[in-house]
């Protein structure tokens, strides 16, 4: 009889295990949660140096940031197409290190508060949204990730960060259109650049 | 013994399920190295088209006649954070500890109640002006006069903020066109009509001190001086947001104008 029980119990653990696994939605807001706790613990760390949390910080987030798909959306559709292969890859690494780097100069303001992470909402039919909150001083902040799932990868990855209701990648996409007005790519490409030689 | 068979049996499906996860997870780590591949290459021309119609502008051009004056004023605004009010509101961070600057902060919270009150009403925002006005009575008795933040911590009464601004935007008034105002910043025409009415309820200015009884400052002297207070406290609460912000424009009015509007949408839209 005991023996019997042991054996029930021993299957129920493996229901738990198992069945935990298989829900990908939800893994994502614990994923995300410990991501951005590890990033706050990184810059709480007063052992490291600056350049040395902003290498551990990117470490964490590189794998959800889709910078390919955030590039593609701030060219917008009409740039990107008219743009060859090269160009398209030089872009996206500049846009990259800049993304990189103004993220994680607006954590670094934060390093003392915190962030709560609310809740993950459906987003525009096939899309998740994931509601974060930072407690500042005396106002809270709404920080919202966007995801989209990328079909060949089947994962959830993060297409743009929403700051109090100002799009990261829309701001981008609107100077971007700005200056193609004036300006050839080449020459948005090297203020963009210029830019990041500036930080 | 029935009972042990069916939890076997349900427990090999799970197991069978989770084996093909794992096979799955490992298929997609597979395609994941080949997707990264094929990403360094660029290839696909097949664009997402949800995410075109999703960051699509309405309007493709912003209808901006004061352009070449909001440049301008712009960079006089750049230039007075950078070279007044942030050293100011560093020293001031210097001599106050932040439990008093936040403290200072909630007391102005606490006496532009009117404001919110009236704008909640006027968006139909009944449960928000009821919490608005129970906020003001508790942090004016319990809360030191507004020091403090009792209806916040202990019984979690947020503040509604809603400004003539987003009333005017409630019932549909649009934008107009965008106006940027020497230091305060970006603003448009109808966030500029809803201003003067804003200084009108607000008990902190001096406008319409003859209809209104209780207004504070008795002179524009003072109220300039309460408006000053009230911006290096904020401001020293505050400091390297704007820096940080600033480092995402390529140039700076276009884009200050761009983060003004999108973010007043975001709160007439709340």
């Amino acid at each position: 009889m005991k023996v019997k029980n042991l054996f029930k119990i021993l299957l129920l653990i493996t229901f738990a295990i198992t069945s935990a696994s298989a829900l990908k939605k939800e893994t994502l807001k614990n994923e995300m949660e410990s991501k951005i706790n590890t990033i706050l613990l990184v810059l709480k760390d007063e052992s490291l140096k600056q350049e040395q949390k902003g290498q551990k910080i990117i470490e964490i987030i590189d794998s959800v940031f889709d910078y390919n798909t955030m590039s593609k959306i701030a060219l917008g559709k009409k740039t990107w197409n008219s743009i060859s292969k090269e160009k398209r890859e030089e872009f996206v690494k500049v846009f990259e290190k800049k993304l990189k780097s103004s993220y994680i100069r607006k954590l670094e303001l934060y390093t003392n508060q915190k962030v709560e992470i609310i809740e993950l909402l459906p987003y525009k039919k096939t899309r998740l949204q994931l509601v974060s909150q930072l407690v500042g001083n005396d106002d809270t902040y709404k920080i919202n990730y966007n995801f989209y799932k990328n079909r060949a990868a089947s994962e959830w990855l993060i297409y743009d960060v929403d700051l109090v209701g100002v799009s990261i990648i829309q701001t981008y996409r609107k100077q971007f259109s700005g200056l193609l007005k004036e300006k050839t790519f080449d020459e948005m490409l090297l203020t963009l650049k210029e830019a990041n030689e500036k930080i | 013994m029935k009972n042990i068979i069916l939890i076997i049996l349900i427990a090999f499906a799970f197991n069978a399920c989770a084996i093909k996860e794992a096979t799955n997870a490992k298929n997609q780590n597979n395609l994941e190295i080949k997707l990264i591949d094929e990403s360094i290459s660029l290839d696909d021309d097949e664009f997402n088209d949800e995410f075109e119609d999703e960051f699509q502008d309405i309007k493709a051009e912003v209808f901006d006649p004061l352009s070449g004056y909001n440049r301008l004023m712009t960079s006089f605004n750049d230039k007075v954070y950078i070279h007044a009010l942030n050293p100011i509101a560093s020293g001031y961070t210097y001599i106050l500890p932040q439990t008093v600057r936040v403290g200072v902060s909630n007391f102005f919270t606490n006496l532009q109640f009117p404001l919110r009150f009236v704008n909640n009403l006027l968006q139909l925002k009944f449960q928000n002006s009821v919490e608005e006005l129970g906020r003001f009575l508790i942090n004016s008795t319990f809360g030191i006069v507004g020091f403090m933040d009792p209806a916040k911590t202990e019984f979690d009464w947020q503040e509604h903020d809603e400004d003539f601004g987003q009333t005017l935007g409630f019932y549909g008034v649009g934008e107009g066109f965008p106006v940027v105002l020497p230091l305060l910043g970006p603003s448009n025409l109808r966030d500029m009509i809803g201003l003067v009415a804003d200084s009108y309820t607000s008990p902190l200015s001096t406008t319409g001190s003859s209809d209104l009884q209780y207004k504070i400052p008795n002179n524009t002297l003072e109220n300039i001086g309460i408006t000053a207070t009230n911006t290096i406290n904020s401001t020293s609460l505050r400091l390297g947001q704007y820096e940080s912000i600033k480092e995402d424009a390529l140039d700076l009015y276009p884009f200050l104008r761009d983060i003004y509007s999108q973010s007043r949408k975001k709160q007439i839209e709340e």
